[in-house]
């Protein structure tokens, strides 16, 4: 029974469905969602851990590698990530009272200059699903401001995303100044004009040429 | 400006001319037949570009750069009087937030008019402008007419219906409306296509005899691949691009559709739509290197860009520019307008490599 609410959950994740009101995805319509079927699992005896982990981290890998080639596109993605938001609601209090860990904090911004972000959000989406907490700081994001957010968290992991090469060159400064602040800081950076040689190049650690990509790193560094 | 001089003189750089004028190069690739040489357009260079560019070229102005490097299409922008931006492309306050009013600063993303809307028939709650209103239609026909004749003259529309769309809700709103209430969805994006339309009318109109060309679109790719599945695009977005086609065409003029990243999959669809060109192949992009395109499309359609700007143009030497431009030439004697692969020349290209760029075209 639980098994079976776990797989109806990663179901409802993997294809978008958020709760009983969406008609999406259309085989689905009329259906209970991510949202109702987390609620049921939880009064059923499912651990949160178990919701996370079982359901929720896996549906989201399997969006991301299908995203990855081009299987899915950003709407179906934002579909999923929405139905695993609708399900991660019923967690926070579970998170908030330490009974169910998450990975670690990840904290994101969109370089200076640069006001793109519909590939950092859809990244962030990613990291929350895949068991991470994440502070989101925005676009246009000055190197005070990332010192400030990994001083508040030390033990964070820092994203950087940039989409012009005449943003893309603010990346160093900004990745020398908070390693300057915590030393121990790991930064991974993406974005569509980067590339693996040029991450290594201004001293980051890690680089995603996608989301998948990109927690991949971030699991070989928390495990 | 001195486009009609013949020059039997090929190899000198920069101000070589070839025998075909602008227009006849330019309609000659776009047809896939045999060109003197390849037609090539400089771009749209972005204002914190242009010092650079002149002072390096000694020219005093763009259009005497484009004289200079004698480039085939020359882009006429919509006089649209709506301030601050003053671009039609900003036609629309759909942000719920204050941004910088520039097309370079909109943002997609933010939350939009529509955000919370779900009721289709609510969709004339919002202040629908009249282009009528705004678009200078006397100034329209006086930009046209004093375009140099010889130039293809191209209307800059962009006319780019689904990234209004998004805005109008906010992008990630915008794509799970669309699969959810596509009702919604094609209510507002209906709305926008029908104000382009009339913008486009008013427009061409004022510029009749005048006009040659259009460039529209809509950024549909990323870097690795489509934003938004080749189904919805062809159910909620591609009805508008057809009409949006039509309507120049029914003007006689030349269809240049734009659309960044990578968007191999959805070409047909554009050629079935009726576009003339492919603009601006977005060369590093998943499989949009010419090579690619060649194996594909060639003689099917043409394209219009292909030089690297997110690498080439911006760390490569002027030889590497050279040898590029020599490979297109021969993946592509015609049907390739060599062209930045983004219009918006960013201050980051060393204008050695923009005049490289020509030297190899004109050569
Ligand atoms: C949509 C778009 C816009 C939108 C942005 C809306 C928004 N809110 O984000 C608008 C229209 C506003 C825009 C504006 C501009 N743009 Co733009 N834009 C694009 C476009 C078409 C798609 C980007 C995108 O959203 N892709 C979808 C997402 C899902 O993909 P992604 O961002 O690549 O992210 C993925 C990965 O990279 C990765 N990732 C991203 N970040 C991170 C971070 C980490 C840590 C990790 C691990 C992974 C990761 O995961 C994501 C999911 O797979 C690209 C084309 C391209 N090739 O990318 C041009 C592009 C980036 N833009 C370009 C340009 C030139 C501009 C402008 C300067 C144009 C102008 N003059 O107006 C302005 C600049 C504005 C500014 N100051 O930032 C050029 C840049 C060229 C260059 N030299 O670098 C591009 C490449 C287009 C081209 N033809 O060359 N743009």
């Amino acid at each position: 029974m639980n098994q079976e609410l776990l797989e109806k959950l990663s179901e409802c994740v993997e294809f978008g469905k958020i709760n009983l009101a969406s008609p999406y995805p259309p085989q689905m319509k009329g259906m209970p969602g991510a949202d109702e079927i987390t609620k049921e699992a939880l009064e059923a005896g499912v651990t949160p851990g178990e919701i996370l982990n079982e359901a929720l981290i896996s549906a989201m890998n399997k969006v991301g590698q299908k995203f990855s080639e081009n299987k899915i596109f950003v709407p179906q993605m934002l579909l999923s990530a929405k139905a695993m938001s609708a399900s991660m609601i019923h967690l926070k209090p579970f998170f908030a009272n330490g009974s169910v860990k998450r990975k670690g904090i990840f904290i994101i911004g969109t370089v200076f200059g640069d006001l793109h972000d519909i590939g950092k959000n859809l990244f962030s989406m990613m990291v929350e699903g895949a068991g991470w907490e994440v502070i989101d700081l925005g676009i246009d994001v000055k190197i005070e401001k990332f010192v400030e957010a990994v001083q508040q968290n030390p033990n964070a992991v820092v994203g950087i995303s940039a989409l012009l090469t005449t943003t893309m060159v603010h990346m160093k400064p900004v990745i020398e100044a908070i390693k300057s602040a915590v030393p121990e800081t790991k930064v991974i950076v993406g974005g569509a004009p980067l590339s693996a040689e040029f991450a290594a190049s201004i001293g980051a650690d890690g680089y995603g040429k996608n989301p998948q990509e990109g927690i991949l790193w971030l699991d070989k560094i928390s495990a | 400006m001195e486009n009609k001089i013949n020059n039997s003189n090929l190899s000198s750089p920069l101000g070589a001319r070839g025998s075909m004028t602008h227009k006849e190069r330019f309609l000659a690739t776009i047809a896939n037949q045999p060109v003197d040489r390849p037609a090539s357009w400089l771009g749209l260079p972005v204002p914190a570009a242009v010092p650079g560019l002149l002072e390096y070229f000694k020219v005093n102005s763009i259009d005497e750069l484009k004289i200079k490097l004698d480039d085939d299409i020359y882009p006429i922008e919509v006089p649209y009087n709506f301030p601050p931006s003053n671009h039609i492309a900003c036609a629309f306050k759909f942000a719920k937030v204050s941004h910088d009013d520039k097309p370079d600063e909109r943002t997609l993303t933010a939350p939009g008019f529509f955000e919370d809307i779900d009721d289709p028939t609510l969709v004339d709650t919002f202040p629908w402008p009249d282009p009528a209103l705004y678009l200078d239609v006397e100034a329209s026909r006086r930009l046209a007419m004093a375009a140099n004749p010889d130039y293809v003259r191209m209307g800059v529309m962009w006319s780019a219906h689904f990234q209004d769309a998004c805005a109008a809700f906010g992008m990630e709103k915008a794509l799970m409306v669309m699969l959810m209430n596509p009702d919604m969805f094609t209510a507002v994006i209906d709305r926008i296509t029908e104000f382009y339309l009339k913008a486009n009318e008013l427009f061409y109109e004022a510029t009749k005899g005048y006009l040659d060309a259009v460039l529209i679109g809509n950024d549909f790719g990323s870097q690795n691949g489509l934003m938004v599945d080749p189904d919805s695009l062809r159910t909620y977005v591609f009805p508008g691009t057809k009409k949006l086609i039509d309507q120049a065409k029914r003007y006689g003029l030349k269809v240049i559709h734009h659309s960044c990243g990578s968007i191999y999959p959805i070409i047909q669809d554009l050629i079935e739509l009726g576009v003339d060109s492919i603009h601006p192949i977005q060369a590093l992009a998943a499989d949009m290197d010419a090579q690619t395109l060649k194996k594909g499309f060639a003689g099917k359609t043409s394209f219009c860009g292909g030089v690297d700007a997110q690498h080439l143009l911006v760390n490569g030497k002027p030889n590497e520019i050279t040898a590029k431009v020599h490979e297109l030439k021969q993946l592509f004697p015609t049907g390739l307008i060599i062209s930045p692969s983004h219009e918006a020349i960013l201050p980051d290209i060393p204008p050695a490599n923009v005049e490289a760029m020509f030297n190899a075209i004109n050569s």
